[in-house]
């Protein structure tokens, strides 16, 4: 068999073997559609079909009829919107004094911050929940985004950056009379705007799909952000899954598209995360 | 590998530029990281340490806590409810850690080839990354369903028995490693796709030169150089496996009754639902010190197993 023949039977073999995994991997996804368009009639068959006997676009009317969904997804675009400036203004501007200034103090204050990764987020919720309770917090914007706007993880990604960056811009700008805030907003921002993307784009992502902060944070319904209306939807009318696919559809297929479209600021935000 | 490059300091600036701007830039130095640092403290620091002192307490929200000295973490020992959050904790890690490292660094070689449609695949198993674990769990959890769900349909139709997976911890771990795994092989899979990326080509090419084939290669070379990123993510599987809530939350809960309750949901009950908050933080405590040896190990073993190209 020639070199070329093998390298093509190998290529096929490969293709078979991913397409089988791939097509595992979508179907939920598939499960998940079809089953949100059938008709109550459709659901109780001990043999479930793929294919609705009858499209019943109703479902998802009806899930926006059971809860405020409209005002759930507000709620979740503006914590998310929150939260992604909060952290990449805090991150940034912290990563750059890390990365590019000399003060006293200064490896000690970013280990710190190091040590913070090791610490489960379990163990300061409770602590931080009280908190939130006693200055009366609960169910606001402000409980849900200000305790999560601190992030370790995104001073790192944007120091390791930043240090990637010469410092000459940096001298020359000096030498022009210019303050280190100008330095930071005007030149290294900018410059950093790949490792900006991908960061910003790990917290939307992460925001979005958040779930225990905002479970115990909020008890009025329309305080809810989507992960916690899901969830509670689900617990409630666990019998019509039709209308809890319509949910789970609605919760996540726009923004799966918004993060497939972006796709490549997500991968080099992980990657960048991983490893150096 | 990251964390430990990460940590090492930035470099000094050179002195020409340093000089006669020292008490500048320690001004702006810590106004610049003044805000993130208040932050840290308020919501880390002093939680941290009011978290410690609170497990120590018979804390009820309602109520002043009161000091118990070590009564919570003598409680656990023989709290049955948490001894079997932590066996189906460990249980479902295990095979989750393992299965996902394999599955994915499998994915991640074929995918490093020069196959066609390599981008295609790979959003495929990317996509479970991205999408909400709450609605992942909604969805599964009808997969899942013992008289109409699609999976038992299937199992049905080959004869095999149709468990109800949910309901007994022996089936649902099965079940939430599965969605453990169809959720988690594409986070791996980027990485090790970016470590194998690393790997200098002309290693192969010498190696094919000596005659070695597909599998020696992988023996020889794949495998010992993507060491530090296996070793990374067995970290990362390991602590997000140890702190699965979300999932559980949702799967394996019917009522106010969890079949398979897990350490974190534990936590969240006994914290959220009963309102034993210092009991719910010794348990988050015992979590961190798990957490922090299976870090601490991996740091040692990585130093004297890991290769770098």
């Amino acid at each position: 068999m020639s070199q070329k023949l093998r390298s093509n039977l190998g290529h096929l073999l490969l293709h078979i073997v991913l397409l089988s995994v791939g097509i595992i991997f979508l179907l939920p996804f598939i499960w998940s559609i079809s089953t949100s368009l059938k008709p109550m009639s459709d659901l109780f068959q001990v043999t479930p079909n793929l294919i609705p006997s009858q499209i019943r676009w109703a479902n998802y009317q009806d899930v926006l009829d059971y809860i405020p969904f409209g005002r759930i997804y507000a709620n979740t675009i503006i914590v998310t919107v929150l939260r992604v400036i909060g952290q990449v203004v805090l991150a940034s501007l912290a990563a750059f004094a890390f990365s590019r200034m000399q003060f006293p103090g200064r490896d000690f204050l970013f280990f710190l911050l190091l040590a913070g990764l090791m610490v489960p987020q379990q163990v300061l919720m409770i602590p931080n929940y009280a908190m939130m309770r006693q200055v009366g917090w609960l169910d606001t914007y402000q409980g849900l985004v200000i305790p999560l706007l601190f992030s370790s993880f995104g001073v790192f990604l944007l120091r390791q950056y930043f240090l990637s960056i010469p410092a000459d811009f940096q001298e020359a700008a000096t030498l022009e009379g210019a303050n280190p805030f100008q330095i930071y907003w005007q030149i290294y921002l900018p410059l950093a705007r790949p490792a900006l993307a991908a960061f910003a784009f790990l917290v939307i992502q992460w925001s979005w799909n958040e779930f225990i902060w905002a479970l115990i944070m909020t008890s009025r319904t329309d305080m809810q952000v989507l992960s916690v209306g899901v969830a509670l939807f689900q617990g409630q009318y666990f019998t019509n899954n039709a209308l809890l696919m319509a949910a789970a559809n609605m919760a996540t297929i726009p923004v799966l598209l918004l993060f497939l479209f972006f796709q490549r600021q997500l991968v080099e935000g992980i990657t960048l995360s991983g490893l150096k | 590998m990251a964390v430990a490059d990460i940590s090492r300091p930035a470099p000094a600036q050179r002195r020409s530029w340093r000089s006669g701007r020292t008490a500048d830039q320690t001004r702006w130095g810590y106004l610049m990281v003044a805000p993130m640092m208040l932050g840290f403290a308020i919501f880390f620091l002093i939680a941290l340490i009011a978290s410690l002192y609170l497990s120590f307490t018979d804390w009820k929200v309602i109520s002043a806590p009161n000091w118990v000295g070590l009564d919570n973490y003598v409680k656990l020992t023989r709290d049955k409810v948490f001894l079997d959050a932590v066996r189906n904790t460990a249980m479902l890690t295990v095979p989750n850690v393992v299965l996902r490292l394999i599955f994915s660094m499998l994915l991640a070689i074929a995918l490093n080839t020069n196959i066609r449609f390599r981008a295609f695949y790979r959003m495929l198993f990317f996509m479970p990354v991205l999408t909400m674990p709450v609605a992942i769990a909604t969805i599964w959890k009808w997969l899942f369903d013992p008289g109409f769900g699609p999976v038992n349909a299937q199992l049905g139709r080959m004869g095999l028995p149709q468990p109800e997976w949910l309901n007994q911890p022996n089936t649902a771990v099965i079940a939430v490693v599965i969605v453990l795994l169809w959720s988690g092989v594409g986070y791996d899979m980027i990485i090790f796709l970016a470590g194998l990326q690393n790997i200098p080509r002309e290693f192969y090419e010498a190696a094919q030169l000596d005659g070695a084939g597909t599998f020696r290669q992988f023996r020889d070379i794949t495998l010992p150089l993507l060491t530090p990123t296996t070793f990374f993510l067995s970290v990362v599987a390991i602590i997000g496996s140890l702190q699965v809530f979300d999932l559980v939350y949702v799967m394996t809960r019917v009522g106010n009754i969890n079949r398979f309750p897990t350490i974190v949901y534990y936590i969240y009950e006994e914290g959220f639902k009963n309102f034993r908050m210092g009991y719910a933080v010794s348990m988050a405590w015992v979590l961190l010190a798990v957490i922090l040896v299976f870090t601490l190990l991996q740091f040692r073993l990585q130093r004297r197993w890991v290769h770098y190209a």
